[in-house]
Parts: C-alpha cells; sequence; structure tokens
C-alpha cells in the first residue's frame, strides 16, 4: 500500500486499536447499564435512561468540550490525575475516552434489545430451580443475549472509528500518536494539495465501515430471527 | 398545476435571494485566523462610514480557506498568511494578479505557561507537548517547522506536536494549559492571559513573515470591495494594524 505515508498507516491502525479498545473497556459498563434498565424497576429510571442516551443526540463537540473541562489540567478531574502523574488530554487515551461516551449509548440499545428478547419464564424457571442470581446471569442471560451484544459492540466499534468531533478536541492532532482516520482526513481535506490523499483515506474509512456494518447486520438478523 | 405553482414559487424565491444580495453591497472576505481582531476592527469601522456595505468575514487556516475558495466559496478579498496559498489560487487563475499587495507584516514567538523553563529553540527537547499549526494549511505551522528544522530538532520532536487547525486553535491550547508551548505569531499574543510568550523565534530559522492578499475575478468586478480593499492599504487601516502591533513595511 504504497499511497500511504507512514503516518497515514499509523493513523489506519490508531482508528482500529482506540475503537476496539472503547467497546471493550465499555462492553461490562454496557451490559450492566442493559441490565438494570431492562430487569430492574426503580425511581428515576426515566432519568437515567435519558442520562445515557444523552450522547446520542448531543453534538460531538459539546462532549469534546465537556471532557476537555473536565479532564485538561485545570479541569476537576484532571488536575487530581495531573497530581498523580498521569495525563490524558492529547494522549490516545483521550481518543478511547471520546468514543467510549459517544459510543455508549449504542451499545446500551443493542444489549437491551437483546435482553428484552428473552423469555421472562427462562428466567424465572431457572431461579425456581434454585439458581443463584449470577446463575441465572451467567446461564441464561449471558447467553441468550448474546446476538444483542455482539451487534452492540460492532455499532460502538463502527461508530468510534469515525468518531471526530470529541476526539479532536480531546486528543489533539498529533500524527502517528492520536491522529485516527478522520482527523487525518480532516488535515487533509483542509490542505488544497491533499485532495488525493483524503480521498484514498475516506476509501479506507468506507470500506473498513461497511465491512463492520454487514457484520452488524448479521448479528441483528440471527437476533430477529429467534423471535 | 400544483407542481407549476411550485415551481413558480422557488423560481420566485430564488431570484428574491439573488435581488437581495445584490442590493445588500455584501463584500466577502477570507482572511488568515490571526488578522480576527484587527479586521472586526477594521471592517466594523468601514461598514459604520459606509451605509449600506457589509463586509462578511471568513476566518480559518489559510490553506483551509484556499481551498474553500477553490471549491468555489463566495469571496472577494483573499488575506493569506504566508505567500505559498496565494500563489496557489494565483495559479488556479482564482485571485487578480494586478491586484496583489502585502497588508502587514508579522513574527513569530513561542508561548508557554513558564512552567518548565525555556529560554530558546534549543530547550524545546525539555517539553512534552508543543501546538503548532498543522503545516499542511496553517502558515503559522509552516514557519515553525522551518524554525525547527534549521534548529535541528525536528526528528526527535516530532511525536510531541499537537497539529491545530488554525494558529487561534494553538494559542487555545497554550492558554488552557494543554500543552507546554505553541508556535503563535506575536499578534497573537496580545489575546493571552494566563500564558506568555517564552521566546521571540530567531528571525533567521524561518523565512519573513507576510500577508500577502488579492481580489478574486468576482471581488476585481465588485465596486464595494475594490473600494474596500484600496481601504485597507490606506494610511487610517494601517494606524489600526499597527495598533494591533502588526509589522509595516513601506508605503
Amino acid at each position: 500500500m504504497s499511497i500511504f505515508s507512514p503516518t497515514d498507516l499509523d493513523a489506519i491502525g490508531l482508528s482500529t486499536k482506540v475503537a476496539l479498545v472503547a467497546t471493550l473497556v465499555s462492553l461490562p459498563f454496557g451490559f450492566v447499564m442493559a441490565y438494570v434498565m431492562t430487569f430492574r424497576r426503580f425511581r428515576g429510571k426515566v432519568l437515567l435512561e435519558v442520562a445515557v442516551n444523552l450522547p446520542l443526540t448531543l453534538p460531538p463537540v459539546v462532549i469534546g468540550y465537556l471532557l476537555l473541562l473536565l479532564l485538561g489540567k485545570n479541569g476537576w478531574l484532571g488536575h487530581l490525575l495531573d497530581q498523580a502523574g498521569i495525563r490524558i488530554i492529547f494522549t490516545w487515551q483521550a481518543a478511547v475516552v471520546a468514543s467510549a461516551v459517544v459510543g455508549f449509548p449504542l451499545l446500551v440499545r443493542s444489549i437491551r434489545i437483546g435482553m428484552e428478547s428473552i423469555d421472562q419464564r427462562l428466567i424465572h424457571a431457572s431461579r425456581t430451580l434454585g439458581a443463584r442470581w449470577y446463575d441465572t446471569l451467567f446461564t441464561v442471560i449471558v447467553p441468550l443475549s448474546l446476538q444483542g451484544i455482539l451487534a452492540g459492540s460492532s455499532l460502538m466499534f463502527a461508530r468510534s472509528l469515525g468518531e471526530f468531533g470529541a476526539t479532536i478536541i480531546v486528543a489533539g492532532n498529533i500524527p502517528g500518536v492520536t491522529q485516527t482516520i478522520p482527523l487525518a482526513i480532516f488535515d487533509y481535506v483542509n490542505s488544497p494539495d491533499g485532495e488525493r490523499m483524503a480521498l484514498a483515506l475516506c476509501m479506507t474509512a468506507i470500506v473498513l465501515s461497511l465491512l463492520v456494518l454487514f457484520l452488524h447486520e448479521h448479528f441483528g438478523r440471527k437476533l430477529a430471527r429467534r423471535d | 398545476m400544483g407542481i407549476k405553482l411550485q415551481a413558480g414559487m422557488i423560481t420566485l424565491l430564488v431570484s428574491m435571494s439573488f435581488v437581495a444580495n445584490a442590493l445588500a453591497g455584501d463584500i466577502n472576505l477570507s482572511a488568515a485566523a490571526s488578522l480576527k481582531e484587527v479586521l472586526n476592527d477594521l471592517g466594523e469601522g468601514y461598514t459604520r462610514t459606509h451605509a449600506g456595505v457589509n463586509v462578511l468575514r471568513n476566518f480559518g487556516g489559510s490553506g483551509a480557506l484556499a481551498k474553500q475558495i477553490e471549491n468555489g466559496a463566495p469571496a472577494d478579498i483573499f488575506i493569506s498568511a504566508g505567500q505559498d496559498w496565494l500563489d496557489y489560487l494565483v495559479g488556479k487563475k482564482l485571485i487578480d494578479k494586478a491586484s496583489i499587495g502585502i497588508l502587514a507584516r508579522n513574527v513569530l514567538v513561542f508561548v508557554g505557561d513558564g512552567r518548565v523553563k525555556v529560554n530558546g529553540m534549543q530547550d524545546l527537547p525539555k517539553l512534552k507537548r508543543i501546538a503548532i499549526g498543522s503545516p499542511k494549511s496553517v502558515p503559522a505551522g509552516e514557519y515553525a517547522m522551518q524554525a525547527m528544522e534549521h534548529a535541528f530538532l525536528t526528528p526527535d520532536i516530532a511525536r510531541k506536536l499537537v497539529m491545530a487547525k488554525d494558529v487561534r486553535a494553538c494559542l487555545m491550547y497554550a492558554e488552557r494549559g494543554e500543552v507546554d508551548g505553541a508556535f503563535v505569531y506575536k499578534t497573537d499574543t496580545r489575546l493571552v492571559k494566563r500564558a506568555r510568550t517564552m521566546f521571540t523565534v530567531p528571525q533567521g530559522l524561518y523565512s519573513p513573515i507576510s500577508y500577502p492578499m488579492g481580489l478574486t475575478p468576482a471581488g476585481a468586478q465588485k465596486k464595494d470591495a475594490v473600494v474596500f480593499y484600496r481601504y485597507l492599504q490606506s494610511a487610517p487601516a494601517r494606524k489600526v494594524l499597527a495598533r494591533y502591533g502588526f509589522i509595516l513595511g513601506k508605503e
């Protein structure tokens, strides 16, 4: 692939890494959140639901700016981390945080769809047969919502691959270090002589997105067939 | 009938918007981000004294602006922070060659929060994060890269460079303390409160910074744009530029 410069190849690798880590890190939290929203009843559930889904409708640039205020050197969390010698802003981990926040609602939604399709009688049956709550969780709920988990993970992975607005604010744009595919494209798009490279990277992004979305469709269909 | 009526309405609306545009006396100005305050000042002052004329200002990295103009963005006057992007548009016949002039000059400085002491280019490797304008489209970044190359800093420092979309984004990063320092223009430092100028980059390390400008073919046809363009080169405008810290050559 000689059309890409080394920093472009870094961008492709980095995007994949960021999307993968963001998805894996979010998965346990997404699962717990979906579980709580599907099987538990409590006051203020609507509020929680709105809060979880908020990143879906907020402009990503708002999320990026709020994260910068939170995690920046003078932010209240960033200040504490700074004293502990941890820096997040302008590192690839910041891109992970941005992607995780933006993609989280998609993950939770898909897992919920998977969980809601589980026949309640199976859960009741397992409990009456003496299963503890964690037995029920690992032998009934997890296996039966697996398609939803896979569908949600692939969707979140795809969303993370494309994350731009929040990422450019908190991850900066350091070629070879924090420059993901969308940031590299933005750099080329801004430059009159970058047309060819911008298009080459756009093609890469399209191919990656198509692959992941086909995968997502595949899981989604299996989920639908089960009903 | 319904479709005809719709088509008629659309034609009417479209033609009305064209008429409105022609009447408003709008001058479309695309200019380097570092000129924001001074051109806001000049543009607003001009609008006050010239009724019916409106200076619409579009600021950004010079390369990004050149690309917008190349792709048909409305622009009458283009002011770049570097020669490259003006030449680029001249090459595409999108700048009227006869109109080209220089608005002002500037100097490159390094700003930081002072937590790490830097007195010159040789101290930069001590820093962890340095913001520059993306050299692909921001002249301030190109000048910074030149300076670092001439100071033999480039190879080990490349992975510390945060590429900002324009010089003002660099300044914001330095002001917020998210980077240890940033390359910006001397005139930009008037806006910072927390960050301060650590050193002036030695002029021998980068090509002289000037703001070349020109009228687009559309602008050259527009009387209001030509008059405003002349005003930018007039003594009163130069006085304002000087007040904002820009360096002016001989008339």
